[in-house]
């Protein structure tokens, strides 16, 4: 799914908020923590990130509440100017970007789902969606339509004149959604996006979004609490910390190997059968006999089988090939949680 | 709560401490007056300190318009606006000036306008657009009213503008803002009398004075509102304009000034007001219309008359409002793709033929073009027969000789003889006494600045006149508005009753009260207070609903369900949340006196009001100046406290939004 | 309206033998309307006449004691009543700056003095002489006065030394200033209805004749001096000690630069003489009949050709 360049690529990133937060980060040691860094009253929202996103990706943040994840997204979007550090996008310094081509880059590339949605109080659900369009200074008729297109995706039609403030929070959050969709942009940003849905409209949302990853390639940063979600969606996960990335891997390598104790307890609650997938417990030099299992099931989905063979090594088949072989010990440790 | 209430147990314990000790110090030096110990130099300032402000005053007006050209620039732009105001005048009123098109019929204006009523809110709007304008119309006021309008319709659009970007400007330099804040606080708080004579010595004497001193006026409150507006704006709506690719034009056009509409509204709603509070007075500096009608009836004792033109200019306000509200509120119409030319524009058409008909109907039917005096239905005289009907009723009779006799003799002028005697020093100090004990220390530091300027000001007799019906009409105004307001407050149908009763009496052009208040009680102080009492109650009132209608829903079920009876559940939980609301409405309702304190001059006064008016004949600059600035002072040491209280207040009790 | 003041023109222009004139300016001739009718109507029937003879015209609403200054600067092009007792202050001192112009009397008189209405004789019988009137000082008591009567005096800026004239003639009088001349009326309306005997400054000619029948106190007659020199008058110590002049003058003033750039209509300017019966009339036009002051113009040219065909010619 990944490919060549990575399109967001960020080094050593800061986001300070405080008075003077530029001289101050020039004068301060790099090895300074969240806490000493609060004391001299600075708030580190962004603390040394380095990350990158390929093209394609579903990059998903995850972390408490207040550990800077929304803040990292505006560094990316340049909704906040950064304290220090680099951020590309496509290979090109946003920072440095004048403001006319900050604003042709945002109208054409990048679109965003705001956590309190952040829609115009004083327009209707279509003129909401079609905001983003007549910015562009789309002809009205061509606009209207498409905002139609979209509003009937997320399932309001015939709210199309609707105000926000006659809607329900999720019904909110879908008119933010589908006015991020209007543009279809290359890159997205989604901050929470889903957080106010219910579980259906929630699970065909994310389908949805799949479905247009996979189909127009585009790369998503998402943020969100939810692990399943996560699951559902990402390529790689980020576990957010004070403002910093502690971890930033594949879902079934932050299960299986958290970098740093505090990723082990943020994940230590979940099902890691449900996480961790055949293809993750490839052991070098094993090779098993019989039915191969497939590299993308889940250990969860093994659990028959795991339980009910007698195997020491089973072999792993991706597309049809065997590719190697998981210990069934292995295997089944992670399905019974004592790893 | 408990630790805030032991937080602010400490500081203002030595505040009052502070406080005592100043009213002590002034009670002494009280007493030793009336004991005749007190030196006169500290009873009032001896005229040689008194710095001739006045005069320097003038020579600085002087400088500026003369030697800096500020005169000529003056004299320049009022070409301008002339061209711009005979244009109005003669489409409205025929006035002979370019474009020799009018007067336009006033069935032409009326039912073009009652169509745009219906695009703009349905056929309610229309109806009252076609009310006013058939009202004024058939009153025999077209002209007059016109007159008015020629000048409204120019100064009421370009207040708007610049109130609007000097508020932008303001929000975006917070320099700015800090520079522009105080200013518009003096502005606000500054007698109208002082904006007319600049105006006429500027912008020479009639409708182009008129609308500058109308635009003034009315420009503080758009700013501020605009400002207010545009900070509220949530910083994510902002955030989702940037990632719509907004430039920063398309930001402040389509996210901005949008979501920051209801306080805008707000601001429009208030240029309106004013502008048409301001262009009835402005018939002081020859501004020709209602307000030069209503005088010219009040000259001739002719109350009927002039309450019909305080109906007209509370049915034009009420109007201009509810359209600029309707049409800010408007939303784009959509039309289907090829929907034909005339199709999308079926009102303006409908409009536009209903103009053309009638102004052709008018060339051959009379009364379509003009109503004259004598078909019009004026009932002014039966009004007058009404009037005086009532005032020679036997119970109001006994009341008012009641009031005169008892409230007047024995209550009002004592209050005042005593306000006077207190030597200038003690009374300062009484002030700031009350501004440390409510405000805080900042705010006694400005009691103490401001005041001491009005004793050197050399007015202070005079100010404390002033200030003497001031808080008389506003103390009498919450005896009578609170337990009114609180009543009503128990349903919304009496609210909403009384809030327009309040919004009529307010819009309601405050001269027409003078007669019936002279009428009533002869030129006396409780005339006087009379006369500012009905414009004081109007904010108390309104406040103290909303503050009671706004505390908490489940707050009051808590009470009721601790099985508060209604007068505990009144006192010991409305009351003191909606306390600080009302605090705003107080402070207003001091301000709305020291306005109409100055109006009452009209009634016979011996305070600053007075020499206002007289300083209204002449070329005075200087000392129209220094008058205005005694009243705006006063003003704005109420103002600072009550607020600072207020929000405090507020601040505590967690009703901060 | 318009067509008949178009068939007033016609007539006007008929009746004028135009020739002798030189040709006035087309700038617009701009009159002052202050705030009382016989003003208002009085400048509408000399704009109107102005207006037959080809003039234009146009009326602006004006302070009657600043329009003095607009006049000297040429604002305003003329006034048509000048009091001697409420503006002769403002017109000297603007004849004083230079600019302005005495174009002459009228040949009507005004009088401003204590006044009161008729219905007060039936409680003071020996009016209008001021001792009888200080004699039942009682009964001119109120509420805040005592035993003393109570005299309603002009708004202070008009300065009628109410007070100074108690004092000089050792009056029962409180004096009070009214704020305006609204106040004045609300004073004497409120009083009309169980006619409550009253006493307040008045002047004619002046709508009230019309509303209230009244008469004005005899005070020791004015003799020149009476404001300057104590020894003048009955008391020998003080100023003010006598009544104001039973026969002010009433004047018309122009711009210094009308002559030149309008000299037709300056000629009927000065020509211009109203008497005491037809303000009164024009006031009573407005304030009694309710006509509006344009109207009340064109009826009273219309029935009065023969007063004013002799000014334009
Ligand atoms: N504009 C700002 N000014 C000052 N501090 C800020 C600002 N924006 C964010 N912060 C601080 O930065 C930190 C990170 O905030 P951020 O909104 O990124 O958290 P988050 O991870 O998105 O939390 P949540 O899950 O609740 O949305 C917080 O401590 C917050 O207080
Ligand atoms: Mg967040």
């Amino acid at each position: 799914m990944t490919t060549d360049a990575p399109v967001i690529s960020a080094k050593n990133v800061w986001k300070l908020f405080g008075s003077a937060p530029e001289a101050y980060l020039k004068g301060m040691k790099p090895e300074m923590s969240f806490d000493e860094i609060r004391a001299d009253g600075y708030i580190a929202g962004v603390k040394d990130v380095s990350i990158e996103v390929s093209r394609g990706e579903m990059l998903v943040i995850m972390g408490l509440s207040g550990s800077g994840k929304s803040t990292l997204v505006r560094c990316f979007s340049r909704l906040h100017e950064i304290t220090g550090g680099t951020i590309e996008v496509e290979g090109q310094d946003i920072m440095s970007l004048s403001e006319k081509e900050l604003i042709e880059l945002r109208r054409n590339k990048m679109g965003m789902v705001f956590q309190s949605f952040g829609l115009l109080p004083h327009r209707t659900v279509l003129d909401n969606v079609a905001f983003p369009l007549e910015m562009r200074g789309q002809d009205k008729h061509a606009r209207r339509e498409r905002a139609l297109e979209v509003i009937k995706l997320v399932g309001l039609e015939g709210r199309e004149d609707y105000f926000p403030r006659e809607l329900s929070g999720g019904q909110q959050q879908r008119v933010g959604i589908a006015r991020s969709l209007a543009i279809e942009p290359d890159i997205w940003f989604l901050d929470e996006p889903f957080s106010a849905l219910d579980p259906l409209i929630r699970r065909e949302m994310q389908d949805e979004f799949l479905r247009l990853q996979q189909l127009l390639n585009k790369t998503i940063v998402f943020i969100t609490h939810d692990f399943d979600e996560a699951l559902r969606l990402a390529d790689r996960i980020a576990i957010m910390k004070d403002g910093a990335v502690e971890q930033c891997d594949t879902p079934d390598q932050i299960v299986l190997h958290p970098a740093t104790e505090y990723v082990r307890k943020f994940t230590e609650e979940i099902d890691k059968a449900r996480v961790v997938h055949a293809s993750t417990l490839l052991e070098p030099g094993l090779s098993g006999e019989g039915d191969p299992v497939d590299a993308a099931a889940s250990v969860q989905s093994l659990a028959k089988l795991l339980i009910q063979d007698t195997r020491v090594a089973i072999p792993v088949a991706k597309d049809g090939t065997v590719i190697g072989a998981i210990s069934r010990e292995t295997a089944l440790g992670i399905l019974v949680g004592t790893d | 709560m408990a630790d805030t209430t032991a937080i602010s147990a400490t500081a203002p314990m030595s505040r009052s401490k502070l406080a005592s000790l100043l009213v002590g110090v002034a009670i002494v030096l009280t007493a030793l007056q009336y004991l005749g110990f007190l030196p006169a130099a500290l009873h009032r300032l001896p005229e040689a300190f008194v710095p001739d402000f006045a005069r320097y005053l003038d020579a600085f007006f002087n400088f500026v318009k003369d030697d800096l050209g500020l005169f000529t620039l003056t004299r320049w732009l009022t070409g301008l606006l002339q061209t711009v105001l005979d244009t109005t005048a003669n489409l409205l009123f025929g006035k002979r000036r370019w474009p020799n098109l009018g007067p336009i019929p006033w069935t032409a204006i009326a039912a073009s306008m009652a169509v745009l009523g219906y695009y703009l809110g349905g056929w309610k709007m229309a109806a009252l657009v076609a009310v006013t304008f058939c009202w004024t119309a058939l009153v025999g006021q077209w002209k007059i009213a016109m007159e008015t309008m020629s000048v409204l319709v120019v100064a009421a659009p370009t207040a708007f503008i610049i109130g609007l970007s000097l508020g932008i400007a303001a929000w975006k330099s917070p320099a700015f803002d800090r520079t522009l804040k105080p200013i518009l606080s003096v502005l606000q708080t500054l007698p109208f009398f002082t904006y007319l004579l600049p105006a006429v010595i500027f912008f020479k004497v009639g409708p182009t004075a008129g609308a500058v001193a109308t635009t003034i006026y009315a420009i503080p409150p758009m700013i501020l509102m605009t400002t207010l507006g545009l900070q509220k704006v949530s910083p994510e709506v902002v955030e989702a304009g940037h990632m719509s690719g907004c430039t920063k034009f398309q930001l402040l056009r389509h996210v901005y000034l949008p979501s920051a509409r209801t306080e805008i509204l707000v601001g429009v709603n208030q240029v309106i007001m004013l502008c048409l509070a301001m262009v009835v007075l402005t018939a002081f500096i020859g501004m020709p219309g209602l307000g030069a009608k209503l005088l010219a009836m009040m000259g001739s004792f002719k109350l009927g008359r002039s309450f019909e033109i305080g109906v007209t200019i509370v049915l034009l306000a009420v109007t201009l409002d509810r359209m600029s509200k309707a049409w800010v509120v408007k939303q784009p119409e959509h039309f289907e793709r090829g929907t034909p030319w005339w199709k999308r524009h079926i009102m303006f058409l409908l409009a536009l033929g209903a103009f053309v008909f009638f102004c052709i109907v008018a060339q051959f039917v009379d009364v379509a073009s003009e109503i004259g005096r004598k078909q019009s239905l004026s009932v002014g005289k039966e009004l007058d027969v009404g009037i005086k009907w009532f005032l020679n009723i036997e119970w109001v009779k006994a009341i008012t000789y009641f009031l005169r006799a008892f409230v007047n003799v024995q209550i009002l002028i004592p209050f005042r003889n005593f306000l006077l005697s207190i030597p200038t020093p003690a009374f300062i100090l009484l002030i700031t006494a009350f501004a440390l004990w409510l405000g805080g220390r900042r705010q006694a530091v400005t009691a103490l600045i401001f005041f001491s300027l009005v004793a050197l000001s050399g007015w202070w007799d005079r100010s404390v006149i002033t200030l003497y019906s001031v808080i008389s009409a506003v103390s009498i105004a919450m005896l009578l508005g609170l337990p009114i307001a609180i009543v009503a407050a128990r349903t919304e149908k009496w609210s909403q009753r009384l809030l327009l009763v309040c919004d009529t009496a307010q819009t309601f052009p405050s001269f027409v009260y003078l007669i019936p208040a002279i009428m009533l009680f002869g030129i006396t102080d409780i005339a006087v207070i009379f006369s500012i009492l009905i414009f004081a109650m109007v904010p108390l009132i309104r406040y103290t609903i909303e503050g009671l209608r706004t505390v908490p829903p489940e707050v009051i079920e808590a009470a009721e369900m601790s099985g508060a009876t209604r007068m505990q559940k009144l006192v010991n939980v409305e009351l003191p949340l909606a306390l600080p609301t009302m605090a705003v409405g107080f402070n207003q309702a001091i301000m709305f006196a020291f306005f109409m304190v100055i109006i009452a001059a009209f009634i016979g006064t011996q305070d600053l009001g007075q020499e206002l008016q007289r300083t209204l004949a002449g070329t005075d600059l200087g000392k129209n100046f220094v008058l205005g600035i005694c009243v705006s002072l006063m003003a704005l040491t109420f103002d600072l406290t009550i607020l600072k209280w207020s929000s405090d207040r507020k601040r505590m009790l967690g009703l901060e939004e | 309206m318009k067509r008949s003041t178009t068939a007033l023109a016609a007539g006007i222009l008929a009746a004028l033998p135009m020739a002798g004139f030189a040709a006035d300016s087309s700038d617009p001739i701009v009159i002052p309307i202050h705030n009382w009718s016989s003003q208002i109507v009085m400048s509408n029937v000399v704009g109107q006449i102005l207006e037959g003879m080809g003039n234009n015209v146009e009326y602006v609403t004006t302070d009657s004691q600043a329009v003095y200054e607009s006049v000297r600067l040429g604002d305003v092009t003329l006034e048509m009543e000048v009091w001697e007792g409420a503006f002769g202050a403002s017109f000297r001192a603007a004849m004083e700056k230079g600019g302005i112009v005495d174009v002459g009397d009228h040949n009507a008189v005004t009088r401003e003095d204590w006044w009161y209405p008729m219905w007060t004789k039936d409680a003071c019988p020996g009016l209008p002489s001021w001792e009888a009137l200080n004699d039942c000082a009682a009964v001119f008591a109120t509420a805040e006065t005592g035993d003393k009567g109570r005299y309603l005096d002009g708004p202070v800026d008009w300065l009628k030394h109410g007070k100074e004239r108690v004092d000089a003639l050792g009056m029962d009088f409180v004096v009070i200033n009214a704020g305006s001349a609204a106040a004045l009326w609300a004073e004497i309306g409120a009083a009309e209805a169980d006619k409550k005997p009253v006493v307040v400054f008045n002047w004619t000619p002046n709508f009230a004749e019309a509303v209230w029948p009244g008469e004005f106190v005899e005070f020791p007659e004015w003799v020149d001096g009476c404001d300057k020199d104590p020894s003048v008058g009955p008391n020998p110590d003080a100023l003010y000690d006598c009544g104001n002049p039973a026969k002010g003058y009433m004047k018309k003033a122009a711009w210094e630069g009308m002559e030149e750039k309008w000299p037709a209509a300056y000629a009927v300017l000065e020509q211009i003489s109203f008497t005491n019966p037809q303000i009164a009339e024009m006031a009573k036009m407005v304030d009694i009949d309710e006509m509006e002051p344009e109207e009340a113009a064109e009826e009273w040219l219309a029935a009065n050709k023969d007063v004013w065909m002799g000014w334009t010619q």
